[in-house]
């Protein structure tokens, strides 16, 4: 096999390391965040109503970053209470969107767990690049799935536990036909991509600043699957299933599309985005 | 096994399937092209006074740390890094001494920053491609050429983009790259000699631009420009994981995009009304 199994846990585990790392970054921000509650009632180094108003965008920004990171690195209640104020303004829509959000990442999820169960993708006989990228994926669908539930709750909603409905019949249909790595790759491309078009759109559609962040920190990330999975499904298709490796190797042997594939527009498309209540609860 | 035998410069599928996947990317590159200029012209500058200081966080985008700032650009690229690089980026960098306070919308010199970014990434790539030329670089392997004339494009549709808003603001549009982060840039690429070289250095930019991106979507006001920035993130995101896996490291490293390493506003162009 191509791959070096024991170089590709590394690589992984470096990864993780540096998630790690941003996590760590919440510790500033818990500082900063106490440190403005103390500047807020500063007085004398600016005029009362600028210091007000940068007191105020100041917390609502660390807030803000807090929520995100805080959510993403499964903070605690008593942490992210902390964020709590009346300023968080939202609307039923946002929690409608989060829940849509929230029933693609389960969806995500449930597929590639499916995935993982074919021997082409999760056995034996599968590339090793490709059965450590779905494993991985999946772990990080989880995590979106529990960074959209959190902020559900935060905004008094409830968590969507269920998939997306739509996309399910999509996935149903396609069971059957999974009878190949190039077939799993298709799928995937195509849930990826819908849940990219989705998290962009309504990135711009979210009135809650936190839930629009959580979302904008996703969406570039499922981006990043869609782009793999296209470089995976040229290779596979121009038979050069082998030099899906990390690296590939050699660089010179890969075909010029893999150069581009991955990223077929300069503005990322929202015409297949999902309704914002197709997966809200009813 | 891998396919070692391959010659650098030979096409792995036919010219024809080259030339589909070709047109299919420009089909959808000029869709969403044209969603774009819908979205940009119906942009109006009179929202500014009030959405576009809504949500502004002036500290955070002005002293936050920079993955360009004070040499800092290699270091970042080495994943780790780039999220313990010391707060390097204050007001008194020598860099930015001078520099004198603009009273331009927030949203404007958002989007003043992030042009100069885009022209700096395609004058970035346009050198790669020279020193390809020349064979600065040795042999270049044709995925990564196509990379980067294909990346190069994009950001030149990015910067357009930007202006478009600059200028239905009644401001000059950014032409020029990035001077502050040019200046490592240029340092930087003065020491490239191989392929790996240009694509850490293009590495770097990416993840600084998707960063600032990150950040910009935090902090803009106008629905627009939101929307702009929300269009262009995941992009940038897909040259870093396609970067990633040419480089041999793990394409896809976080599960949450990261704001860690983002330009400044500090670092940005004035802007000038026309």
């Amino acid at each position: 096999m191509a791959l070096d199994e024991h170089r590709l846990d590394e690589l992984i585990e470096e990864s993780r390391d540096t998630h790690a790392d941003a996590m760590r970054s919440t510790n500033e921000l818990i500082d900063e965040f106490v440190e403005s509650g103390l500047e807020s009632r500063a007085s004398g180094e600016m005029a009362e109503g600028e210091n007000r108003e940068f007191a105020e965008r100041r917390s609502e920004n660390l807030r803000r970053n807090l929520v995100g990171v805080g959510a993403a690195a499964g903070m605690g209640a008593a942490m992210l209470a902390l964020s709590e104020t009346a300023s968080f303004a939202s609307t039923s829509t946002d929690i409608q969107i989060l829940q849509t959000n929230q029933s693609i990442e389960n969806l995500a999820v449930a597929t590639y767990t499916l995935a993982l169960t074919l021997p082409f993708i999760g056995g034996s006989s599968a590339n090793g690049v490709v059965k450590a990228f779905v494993k991985e994926t999946l772990a990080q669908h989880k995590e979106h799935e529990a960074a959209f539930a959190a902020a559900t709750r935060r905004l008094r909603g409830v968590p969507q536990t269920k998939p997306d409905p739509v996309l399910l019949k999509v996935v149903k249909r396609a069971e059957p036909t999974l009878t190949s790595a190039a077939a799993v790759v298709a799928l995937a491309i195509e849930l990826e991509d819908g849940a990219t078009q989705t998290y962009v759109a309504t990135t711009g559609a979210l009135r809650n600043i936190n839930a629009r962040k959580l979302t904008a920190s996703i969406m570039g990330v499922e981006a990043q699957h869609v782009s793999i999975l296209r470089a995976v499904q040229a290779l596979l298709g121009a038979n050069d299933g082998a030099l899906i490796a990390l690296p590939p190797s050699p660089l010179t042997a890969l075909p010029a599309v893999a150069g581009s594939v991955g990223f077929p527009a300069a503005f990322y498309p929202i015409s297949g985005a999902r309704p914002k209540t197709e997966g809200a609860i009813r | 096994m891998r396919n070692s035998h391959k010659d650098a410069t030979q096409m792995q599928i036919s010219e024809a399937e080259l030339t589909s996947l070709t047109s299919d990317l420009n089909d959808a590159h000029y869709e969403t092209l044209s969603n774009m200029h819908a979205t940009r012209t119906s942009w109006n500058p009179s929202q500014t006074p009030e959405q576009i200081r809504e949500g502004f966080s002036r500290r955070n985008f002005l002293t936050r740390s920079s993955l360009f700032a004070a040499g800092g650009l290699l270091v970042a690229t080495t994943g780790a890094g780039a999220s313990t690089l010391p707060r390097l980026m204050r007001t008194d960098s020598p860099a930015l001494v001078g520099r004198k306070a603009t009273s331009a919308p927030l949203d404007v010199r958002v989007a003043a920053l992030a042009a100069s970014l885009e022209n700096l990434a395609v004058s970035t790539y346009g050198s790669a491609l020279s020193a390809a030329t020349t064979g600065k670089l040795g042999a270049v392997p044709s995925a990564l050429a196509n990379f980067v004339k294909t990346a190069m494009a994009q950001h030149k549709d990015h910067a357009a983009a930007w202006n478009a808003i600059i200028s239905s603001a009644g401001y000059d549009k950014i032409t020029a790259p990035n001077a502050v982060i040019g200046a490592s840039v240029a340092k930087a690429f003065s020491k490239v000699t191989d392929v790996p070289g240009v694509a850490l250095l293009a590495l770097s930019l990416e993840e600084a631009a998707s960063a600032t991106y990150l950040e910009a979507i935090d902090v803009l006001g106008v629905h627009q420009a939101i929307e702009t920035a929300a269009t262009i993130q995941p992009v940038e995101m897909q040259h870093v994981a396609i970067l990633n896996f040419v480089l041999g490291r793990y394409p896809v490293p976080q599960a949450f995009a990261s704001t860690l390493g983002a330009a400044t506003l500090a670092q940005g162009p004035s802007v000038k009304r026309r």
